[in-house]
C-alpha cells in the first residue's frame, strides 16, 4: 500500500511536469529537436550498416567461403597502383603446378574477365565476361544453373560460341522469357545462349549486380573475345581448410614463379574473408562517424535540456515555495522537475522514432531500416536517460529551495 | 488556564546580513500558544511580523533559538517531516494569495492533497467540498485571473482548510481586500475558531485585531506587548 502510494504520488508529479510543458510548446520542441536528429541518425547509421552488411553477405556468396582466387592484385580498398603496377599477369600454365602439387585444392579453373557491349536486336548493354574451364561449373558460388545447360569439354575444347547467362541479361534482353536457344552479340559476334544462371541481387561488387554476367569457356574468349581480360586463377577447396589451402597456393606459385626466399609475392591469393577484414574496417569507419555524430547531438540536446530546466526551474521559483509551503517535499520537487525534463527527451525521442517511420516508408526499398519494438525501447532508454542526466543538476536546485525565499521571488 | 501548549518560541532571532548592515527581524522573541488560540499580531511595517509567522509555520528557520510544535524540536526534524507538518497540520493564508495562475480554483485546493497521498477523485471531491465551504461552490473551473480579489483569497482559505488543518496561519489576509470582502474572509476565521481551530492573524487592521482573542504586538523584532 505504502508502495502503491508513492507511484501514485509519482504519476502526480509527472502530471504536473506534463502540465508545465503543455504550457510551453515551442520551447519543448526547440529542446527535444537534438534528440529527434541524435534518435533519428542513430537509426539510420544502424539501418545502413545493416543493409551494407546483408549485402555483404551476399557478395560472400558471391566469392564464396571455399573459393581461393590467385590474382595479380590483392582485394583492397586501399590499392596501392605504383607498388603493384609491374606485377606480371596470372599465367594459365600455373594451374598445372597447382593441380600437380597441392593436396587440399579439390578443383581448379582459370577465369578470364572483360567488361565488353552485348546486344539482343535493339537492345544493348554492357556485361561482364568470364571466360573459365568446364570444371567452373561446380565451382559457382552464389548462384546455380537454373534453366539449360552449363557447357561441356568438348565445347571447351572446340572453342564453341555457346554462353551461360545471368539474370540480368533475361531480364533487360529478353524481357523475362526463357533464353535458352537464343542468340546475343557480344563485340560483333553471335554467341548461344544455352544455360541461365539462379538470380543473386545486388551486392558489393564493381557495377553493382551480381547478375551482369555472360560465362563461356575461355578458349572461346581467348580466341573470338579478347587475348586481354584480366586472369585469375579460382580455386576451390573445403570451408575448414582455407586457411591452410591458401598457404599451400602461396607456396606453390612462388615456387612457380621461381621467386627468391627474400623477394615479396608478385601475386596475391585472395579469399571473401580478406574481402571481410577490409569490408569491416569501412563498416566501422561508417559507424563510428554515425555514432559521433549522434553523440554529438545528443550531448548538444541534453545540454539544451538543461539549459531549458534552468530557465523553467527559475521561472517557477514562486510555484515550487508555494507547492513546499503546501507540503510538498524536496524529493517531490526533485521528482516533478526530472519528470519535466524526461518528458521533454521522451518527446524528442518519439518525434525521433516518428522521422525514421515516415522515411522507412518513404524509402522502403532503398534502406530497409528494421524499425520494430527494440528501437522504440532503446530510444526510451536513451531519452529516459539524457532527461535524467540533464534534468538533475536543475532539478537539484529546485528541490533544495527553503520555501520562504522562493515565495518571495518576483 | 489548563489548555494544551501546541507552539513554544524560546528567544528565538532571525538575522540578516546585508553587506555591513545586520538586521536583526527577530530579536530574542519568546511566544506560547496554547491549543485554540486566536491570536492576532500587529505592528509597524519591517517590525518583523511576517518573518515570525513564516517561522511558526516552518517555512523559515530562526538564526537562534528554539521552536517546539507539539513539543517537538523543529531542528531535528528532516525535511519530509517538516513538508508532512505544512501539509497536515498547519494551513498557510497569505497576503498575496499565492494561487497557480495556471489552475483553476479546484485545482488551486487540490494542490495540498497531492501531496497527502489520496486517489484523484477523493482529491476531487475534497477540494470542492472545501470550495463549497467558501462559497465558491460555483466557480470551481474559474482560474485566478477569472476571480476577484476576494473570491481569491477564499479558495486561498479553502486550500488552507482542505486538510483539516490543527492552526491556521494568515499573513494580512484581508490586506488586499475591500472592507466587505474582508469582513467575509473573517467570518471564516471566526467560525474555524468556533471548531476548535489555532488561529493567528497578522493584521494592520483594528477591526481584524478585535476579533482575536489574544492581542500579541511587535515593535522593532520584539514583542512589545500581549494580553
Ligand atoms: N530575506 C531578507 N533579507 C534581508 N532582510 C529581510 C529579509 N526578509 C525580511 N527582512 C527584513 O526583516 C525585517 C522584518 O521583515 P518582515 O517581513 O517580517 O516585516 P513585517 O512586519 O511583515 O512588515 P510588513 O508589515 O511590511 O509586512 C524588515 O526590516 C525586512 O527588511
Ligand atoms: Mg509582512
Amino acid at each position: 500500500m505504502e508502495r502503491f502510494l508513492k507511484m501514485n504520488n509519482i504519476f502526480q508529479n509527472i502530471a504536473i511536469g506534463l502540465r508545465a510543458i503543455k504550457s510551453n510548446p515551442t520551447r519543448v520542441f526547440l529542446t527535444s529537436l537534438g534528440l529527434t536528429i541524435g534518435i533519428f541518425t542513430v537509426s539510420i547509421i544502424t539501418a545502413g550498416v545493416s543493409s551494407i552488411d546483408k549485402e555483404f553477405e551476399k557478395s560472400m556468396a558471391y566469392y564464396g567461403n571455399d573459393k581461393l582466387y590467385v590474382s595479380t592484385w590483392p582485394w583492397s580498398f586501399n590499392f596501392d597502383w605504383w607498388k603493384y603496377r609491374n606485377r606480371p599477369r596470372i599465367e594459365e600454365d600455373n594451374l598445372q603446378y597447382i593441380t600437380q602439387y597441392s593436396q587440399y585444392i579439390d578443383d581448379v579453373s582459370l577465369r578470364k574477365t572483360s567488361w565488353i557491349r552485348g546486344s539482343y536486336g535493339n537492345t544493348a548493354s554492357w556485361l561482364q565476361i568470364n571466360g573459365v574451364y568446364p570444371s567452373y561449373q561446380d565451382m559457382l558460388s552464389g548462384t546455380k544453373i537454373e534453366n539449360g545447360r552449363f557447357f561441356s569439354q568438348n565445347e571447351w575444347d572446340l572453342q564453341r560460341r555457346v554462353i551461360i547467362v545471368g539474370a540480368t541479361v533475361r531480364d533487360g534482353f529478353f524481357d523475362g522469357q526463357d533464353p535458352i536457344g537464343k542468340t546475343i552479340r557480344l563485340g560483333g559476334v553471335s554467341f548461344e545462349v544455352i544455360g541461365e544462371l539462379k538470380k543473386q541481387g545486388m551486392g558489393m561488387v564493381p557495377g553493382g549486380t551480381l547478375d551482369n554476367l555472360v560465362i563461356m569457356p575461355s578458349t572461346t574468349f581467348k580466341r573470338i573475345l579478347t587475348r586481354w581480360g584480366f586472369d585469375e586463377l579460382v580455386l576451390k577447396t573445403r570451408p575448414e581448410q582455407m586457411a591452410i589451402a591458401k598457404e599451400e597456393a602461396e607456396m606453390i606459385m612462388r615456387v612457380a614463379r621461381k621467386l627468391k626466399p627474400d623477394e615479396e609475392n608478385n601475386f596475391a591469393v585472395n579469399s571473401a574473408d580478406a574481402y571481410k577484414q577490409q569490408f569491416d574496417s569501412l563498416k566501422i569507419a561508417i559507424a563510428g562517424v554515425g555514432f559521433l555524430v549522434t553523440g554529438i547531438s545528443l550531448i548538444v540536446s541534453a545540454i539544451g535540456i538543461m539549459n531549458v530546466m534552468f530557465v523553467s526551474v527559475k521561472e517557477r521559483t514562486k510555484e515550487i515555495g508555494l507547492r513546499k509551503a503546501m507540503g510538498a517535499t524536496s524529493r517531490n520537487i526533485l521528482v516533478q522537475f526530472l519528470s519535466e525534463a524526461v518528458t521533454i527527451s521522451i518527446i524528442g525521442g518519439l518525434a525521433g522514432i516518428i522521422l525514421v517511420k515516415l522515411l522507412t516508408l518513404a524509402l522502403a526499398s532503398f534502406l530497409p531500416v528494421s524499425f520494430d519494438l527494440l528501437l522504440i525501447f532503446y530510444t526510451f532508454l536513451v531519452c529516459v536517460f539524457i532527461g535524467i542526466t540533464a534534468g538533475m543538476i536543475p532539478a537539484r536546485n529546485a528541490a533544495s529551495l527553503n520555501p520562504i525565499d522562493a515565495l518571495r521571488h518576483e | 488556564m489548563n489548555k494544551k501548549e501546541i507552539i513554544s518560541i524560546e528567544s528565538i532571532s532571525k538575522i540578516y546580513h546585508l553587506g555591513d548592515n545586520v538586521v536583526k527581524a527577530l530579536d530574542n522573541v519568546s511566544l506560547k500558544i496554547y491549543e485554540n488560540d486566536f491570536i492576532s499580531i500587529m505592528g509597524p511595517s519591517g517590525s518583523g511580523k511576517s518573518t515570525l509567522m513564516n517561522i511558526i509555520g516552518c517555512l523559515d528557520v530562526p538564526s537562534k533559538g528554539t521552536y517546539k510544535l507539539d513539543n517537538i524540536e523543529i531542528d531535528k526534524m528532516t525535511d519530509s517531516d517538516l513538508a508532512k507538518i505544512r501539509n497536515q497540520k498547519i494551513g498557510f493564508v497569505f497576503q498575496t494569495f499565492n494561487l497557480l495562475p495556471k489552475l483553476n480554483a479546484v485545482q488551486n485546493v487540490e494542490v495540498p492533497l497531492i501531496y497527502s497521498s489520496l486517489s484523484k477523485s477523493e482529491r476531487i471531491a475534497k477540494a470542492k467540498n472545501a470550495l463549497n465551504s467558501v462559497g465558491l461552490g460555483d466557480r470551481f473551473d474559474h482560474k485566478p485571473n477569472e476571480l476577484s480579489g476576494g473570491q481569491r483569497q477564499r479558495v486561498a482559505i479553502a486550500r488552507a482548510l482542505v486538510n483539516s488543518p490543527s492552526i491556521i496561519l494568515a499573513d494580512e489576509p484581508t490586506g488586499n481586500l475591500d472592507s466587505k470582502s474582508g469582513l467575509e474572509i473573517l467570518k471564516f476565521f471566526d467560525e474555524l475558531h468556533k471548531a476548535g481551530n489555532t488561529i493567528i492573524v497578522v493584521t494592520h487592521e483594528d477591526s481584524v485585531a478585535n476579533r482575536a482573542k489574544r492581542k500579541v504586538e511587535i515593535f522593532d523584532g520584539k514583542i512589545s506587548k500581549d494580553e
